[in-house]
């Protein structure tokens, strides 16, 4: 593997891995409270839509970010109600969300298509950024604010989860609601908030793709990386460390693919197209052996309360 | 003082006149009322823009057509009851735009015999079925001039969507095109899987600016995103579909292949007005104005626009690239001596040309 693939495929890995990261960030503080959200891809079409309306709209692609992040929280609050306030499955309700985030997105983003927007403003490094505009080692030093943000974030959620009381709490939830509730905790609150912060972070990756990466807004655009998302909170055994290693290794896959198609490897494209998924269901299967209690034990369940 | 009384007055009899006569006038012109569906939005700078573009000129030509259009219409049943809905307003002409469109129209067709349907990419003939599209490939050509004249590196890229054989012959022909002017043209492509999957059109632009390519093209439905990731690390791109996506690349906007339909739906919405309608499969290119080569971007130079401008004269006055001796890229002869591949083979290609990079299976 010579310097420029291996400089592309990072390069690509960090751009495309970003929005992967704080979907898959955002589905699993709602696991790790307890709660699995199948509607991740809906939540990150609506930050999409909303992300690339509120940026044409007001010229400014931060505003976007903002918005994007609201509506993706508060789309998942809907969930939250349903789940929690009403008790339904959580498996259904997640798919219908989904689908109610195509619709919504779908309504949202309509008289978008084809708006011309500013996007995210990439961000130098001071006297570091000093390649071609176009060249493989500018890209390497140039991210915007998302980017740039993605892997405090991760650390950020690592530290409220295992060094804060309020983390403890919410694994509490996530274990054994009764014995949480038992102890002094509110688990549907804690649970309230971690979907409303899942939401945020679920926007802000559909933002990522639409006001950052392609600067356009077409329906269905998340192309299944909502629920690429879900299978990195399972590889990343539920530790937001680890899912900053899943997201870039998904986000290198699919790089590593289109970089050697363009290099002219001797393989298929069909096969070429497969490989981001194969290597997903590859890294399950491996990482089977290890399997101890990473889950949340009350994942799925729906608490009662406690008579 | 006076004057400017007399004046105004004047004026506003004038305008008495014209407002009452008009709609007299409008009812001595035959008018008719033509419905479109659209399977995406028509502001995507892609294929359904160019529908809406041909559609707009086919009701400045015709005044007096009315004009019902549906966006986001799916390929599915629910497309027969927009279009049920759209007779029953009174269209006598509908076109269906898009490839799955076709069984849909064509059931329509056989119980509302009074109706004219036209389908764009379609095979299917009934006495009021018609179909039509533009032929693609041979006007590729043109853009491997371009291409291959303003290349540095002798690189370029092409992003497809999905290798059907009518996007590997787009490919074929802007190969052929660029080495025609530029012998160590090279042509590198990535498939990504799917017509509109976004986020993968950027990454595969940027591995292919990565790998060298300084001019970048496509086949995916809309060439808004390829052109905005090109623009960005100043890459030259050259468009598709539409031709009014080059205001998203100020500075590496080259030119574009964009589906001209204004003349043939004007043609077709006249011989339903005078009775006259013949079902037919219309595929024409550069030559019948189905095609057009889109504005130059300002990095082009006079010489190149001529060069351009000549290859898609010679296409249009009837040159066939896809004539023997033909070498695919591992070296097998696929177009004999003498042979020549004419439009209905265009959906066959499963090679890629010499001098592409690239496996089409």
């Amino acid at each position: 593997m010579n310097a420029t693939l291996l400089a592309g495929v990072l390069s690509s890995s960090i751009l495309s891995g970003t929005s992967l990261l704080y979907g898959t960030l955002g589905e699993l503080i709602g696991e790790r409270a307890g709660i699995v959200n199948l509607g991740l891809e809906g939540i990150m079409l609506i930050g999409a839509a909303v992300g690339i309306a509120a940026t044409a709209l007001t010229g400014n692609p931060y505003l976007g970010i903002v918005a994007a992040a609201l509506a993706g929280a508060a789309a998942n609050l809907i969930f939250a109600y349903v789940v929690i306030g009403c008790r339904a499955n959580q498996l259904a309700a997640g798919l219908s969300l989904m689908f109610f985030g195509f619709g919504v997105s779908a309504l949202v983003g309509r008289p978008f298509v084809g708006a011309v927007i500013a996007g995210l403003p990439r961000l130098r490094i001071p006297g570091l950024g000093g390649g071609s505009a176009g060249g493989v080692g500018a890209r390497l030093l140039e991210y915007d604010i998302l980017i740039c943000l993605a892997v405090p974030t991760a650390i950020l959620m690592w530290w409220l989860l295992f060094r804060t009381r309020w983390g403890l709490g919410l694994r509490a939830v996530g274990e054994s609601p009764s014995v949480a509730y038992a102890a002094g905790r509110r688990p549907e609150r804690l649970q309230y908030q971690a979907l409303g912060l899942g939401g945020v972070l679920g926007g802000i990756a559909g933002a990522h793709l639409s006001v950052a990466l392609t600067l356009t807004w077409a329906e269905g655009m998340t192309a299944g990386r909502g629920f690429i998302a879900i299978a990195l909170v399972i590889f990343a055994k539920w530790n937001p460390l680890w899912a900053i290693a899943g997201a870039l290794l998904f986000g290198g896959a699919e790089g590593l693919q289109l970089q050697l198609q363009a290099a002219g490897a001797d393989v298929s494209p069909f096969l070429m197209n497969m490989i981001p998924y194969l290597l997903t269901l590859l890294v399950l299967v491996l990482w089977r052996w290890n399997r101890q209690s990473a889950a949340p034990a009350a994942l799925g369940r729906t608490f009662v309360g406690v008579e | 003082m006076a004057r400017v009384r007399m004046l105004m007055t004047a004026g506003a009899a004038t305008l008495a006149a014209l407002i009452g006569a008009w709609p007299a006038a409008a009812q001595n012109k035959p008018s008719l009322t033509v419905g479109a569906i659209y399977v995406g939005s028509v502001n995507d700078y892609g294929y359904n823009r160019a529908m809406k573009d041909g559609l707009m000129e086919m009701q400045k030509n015709i005044p007096g057509t009315k004009l019902i259009e549906a966006e986001n219409v799916p390929e599915t049943a629910e497309s027969e009851r927009i279009m049920e809905g759209m007779i029953q307003q009174g269209a006598k002409l509908i076109f269906a735009t898009s490839f799955g469109h076709q069984q849909f129209a064509f059931n329509l067709a056989k119980t509302h015999p009074d109706v004219v349907f036209e389908h764009a990419g379609g095979w299917m003939q009934a006495p009021n079925f018609g179909n039509f599209f533009g032929a693609t490939q041979a006007a590729w050509y043109a853009m491997g001039v371009a291409a291959g004249k303003m290349t540095k590196s002798n690189t370029l890229g092409f992003v497809v969507g999905v290798p059907i054989g009518f996007a590997i012959g787009n490919v074929n022909a802007f190969e052929m095109g660029a080495r025609s002017v530029n012998p160590k043209a090279q042509t590198r492509v990535v498939v990504t899987g799917g017509w509109a999957d976004k986020p993968k059109e950027v990454a595969a632009t940027n591995a292919l600016i990565d790998q060298g390519a300084d001019v970048l093209t496509m086949h995916v439905d809309s060439p808004a995103t390829v052109v905005q990731a090109a623009e960005s690390r100043a890459a030259y791109s050259i468009g598709f579909q539409s031709i009014e996506a080059r205001q998203l690349a100020p500075k590496g906007w080259l030119t574009g292949l964009g589906f001209t339909w204004g003349p043939f739906m004007t043609a077709t919405a006249n011989s339903v007005i005078a009775g006259t309608f013949k079902p037919a499969m219309v595929r024409q290119g550069l030559g019948e104005a189905m095609m057009a080569v889109a504005p130059f971007g300002a990095a082009v130079p006079g010489d190149v626009r001529e060069l351009v401008t000549a290859a898609a004269d010679k296409i249009g006055k009837g040159f066939n690239p896809f004539t023997g001796p033909i070498t695919d890229n591992t070296g097998v002869i696929r177009i004999r001596d003498g042979e020549s591949w004419d439009g209905s083979k265009m959906g066959e290609f499963d090679w890629y040309v010499e001098g592409v990079i690239g496996k089409a299976r």
